[in-house]
């Protein structure tokens, strides 16, 4: 008699636990849909005829896809170009970042300095400036000396920590991680710090670069304002400008544009697909240490 | 003795090696950051077009911006409105799809993947995309609403093309990418240790008091870093704006950081730039010294035990 309660009280309480989880489970797929689904329609959009997007979801998929239209998006503006600007500020803002980061977080981490933990506390506080109270006077400056209407403006700053505070942060904290003894040993054995740095820390922080690696290549790849404010010779635009500069002239044409912003977002999505533990890692850390 | 002074030498080796390291990014910081924050100080009190020298003018420029100039006021009142709804629902969004991914549900990691996949987008493809979804007559969103629509008898909604909803899209676009600042709420979910839950369970709490007692208090480090960077950033909203809408109808999403930026490209406004840069700068330190009081409210797990 009591067995059987016990054996029913269970059944229910297995029932309801097996509801819950089918419930959660289509809220969940819900959700994922309003994430997921408009890279899906970009998708089916990108592949229409002019016709075809006049009639809404009314025909749901492309009839015919039209893979042309990826061919003609990037007849319209000078796609390759614009890719070989995007790569040349993206390669050398990755490099330049990887520099000034990894430097300075060997002295925060592991060097003792005068007035180190202040100038921490500045590096972290420069999180937090509005961009547009250096904006001004930075575009001034590079009047002077004339780099207005080059890449410079967007390149050199990178090899100055420009931007870099969470990244000298991320790697700090790593470099910490790296036992004293094995630093120590090496001083012993007459190595000096930027033997140390070169020959022990780099190749043991390779997480931690790559992961910054990764994000200022993400960060220069999709920025829209620098270039905007910076770049205004044509000829040197990336394709986040070439992108806008489709959607001003080519407003109308859902379809090719659509194409076009497939396209620019390609190297990011696969990017993140292939890398993803360290990009889920890495935005942890930014919320819990930070 | 000989010892004491070599090692005061490697010591004072150890400092210089130091600057040494630090020194791109420190001259950096200087000459990129601290010098020219003073100097956008000076020229908020100049006419500055960039051509001829600045001229002092004093208090001039601020004085314009408060006192006549409607512009001004009206982009102030834009981008608060946008901070004011875009931050709280932000977080709101954030937590809610943490809490839905932290249940131990089966395929976590695949559902985080695609919530967080927005991120990665760059801005101007993911607002034309918007764009394109949010278009009242062709676009996804109208269609399928369409049958609500008929249903109640209602007009299709205008969204970015009605002054009255161009704010309230470019939100609801930027929810969009909530997934970001769920995976830092979800971290430190599953930082908050299983014993809390157990000794809370075996005291008869169910799902949504063990929410409300233990993980929403234990998560308001990682809410109060959210708020502070959801502040600023929104502070500064610009890019979507001015690719979605350009500002308009009727001004309604011309933003204070889109108004900045046109005195500063368009009329060469050096002066009227850095005061409003300035302004911009002080009403967000205020903020976030009055979010730092909040502070006190942070319950921090590592302390109460």
């Amino acid at each position: 008699m009591e067995a059987t309660v016990v054996k029913i009280k269970y059944k229910s309480r297995k029932r309801r636990r097996l509801i819950t989880a089918i419930i959660l489970h289509i809220v969940l797929i819900a959700c994922s849909f309003v994430f997921v689904f408009p890279f899906l329609w970009m998708l089916f959009t990108a592949l229409k005829t002019p016709a075809e997007l006049l009639q809404g979801i009314q025909v749901f998929f492309p009839q015919t896809p039209q893979w042309g239209n990826f061919l003609l998006a990037m007849q319209r503006i000078p796609f390759f170009l614009y890719l070989k600007n995007s790569l040349i500020v993206v390669v050398l803002v990755v490099i330049g970042t990887v520099f000034s980061a990894t430097t300075a977080a060997y002295a925060f981490a592991k060097l003792r300095w005068k007035g180190r933990d202040k100038w921490f506390i500045v590096m972290l506080a420069t999180m937090m400036l509005p961009i547009q109270v250096i904006l001004i006077p930075t575009y001034v400056m590079y009047n002077w000396v004339g780099w207005l209407g080059t890449r410079l403006p967007l390149i050199v700053p990178a090899f100055f920590g420009g931007g870099a505070a969470f990244y000298i942060f991320l790697t700090r904290q790593f470099f910490l991680g790296v036992p004293k003894e094995l630093t120590e040993s090496a001083i012993i054995d007459g190595a000096n710090h930027f033997q140390i740095f070169i020959k022990i820390m780099l190749p043991l922080s390779k997480p931690a670069i790559t992961t910054v690696a990764l994000f200022t290549f993400m960060g220069a790849w999709n920025d829209y304002f620098g270039p905007l404010i910076f770049l205004s010779n044509p000829d040197h635009w990336t394709l986040a400008l070439g992108l806008r500069s489709f959607q001003t002239q080519y407003g109308g044409q859902y379809n090719l544009m659509m194409a076009a912003s497939i396209l620019i977002m390609l190297p990011t999505l696969i990017m993140f697909f292939f890398a993803q533990k360290t990009f889920i890692e890495g935005i942890k850390f930014t919320g819990i240490k930070g | 003795m000989v010892k004491t002074s070599s090692v005061t030498k490697l010591k004072k080796q150890e400092n210089y090696i130091g600057y040494l390291f630090a020194s791109p990014w420190l001259i950096g910081l200087i000459v990129l950051g601290i010098f020219p924050i003073f100097m956008s100080l000076y020229f908020s009190f100049t006419n500055y077009n960039m051509i001829s020298a600045p001229t002092w003018v004093g208090f001039t420029n601020y004085r314009i911006l408060f006192t006549n100039d409607d512009l001004f006021w009206k982009s102030l009142g834009n981008t608060v409105y946008h901070v004011m709804i875009a931050v709280p629902l932000g977080i709101i969004v954030g937590i809610a799809l943490a809490l839905l991914l932290n249940s131990k549900v089966k395929g976590m990691s695949i559902y985080r993947t695609m919530f967080y996949l927005p991120n990665v987008v760059s801005v101007v493809a993911m607002t034309l995309l918007w764009l394109w979804l949010f278009q009242p007559n062709f676009g996804l969103i109208n269609q399928l609403l369409s049958p609500f629509y008929k249903l109640f008898n209602l007009e299709p909604l205008g969204w970015y093309l009605d002054q009255n909803m161009s704010k309230m899209t470019l939100i609801l676009m930027g929810l969009w990418t909530a997934g970001g600042s769920m995976v830092i709420y979800l971290a430190q979910m599953q930082d908050i240790p299983v014993t809390l839950y157990e000794s809370a369970e075996i005291d008869g709490a169910g799902w949504f008091k063990k929410t409300i007692h233990i993980t929403l208090p234990l998560m308001t480090p990682s809410i109060f870093f959210n708020f502070i960077m959801g502040l600023i950033g929104s502070f500064q909203v610009f890019t979507i704006a001015y690719i979605m809408t350009n500002g308009g109808p009727s001004r309604s999403t011309y933003y204070y950081a889109y108004y900045l930026f046109d005195k500063m490209m368009n009329d060469n406004a050096m002066g009227m730039a850095s005061a409003m840069a300035w302004i911009l700068l002080v009403m967000v330190l205020i903020v976030t010294i009055v979010a730092l009081r909040l502070n006190k409210f942070v319950f921090y797990l590592g302390e109460e035990t």
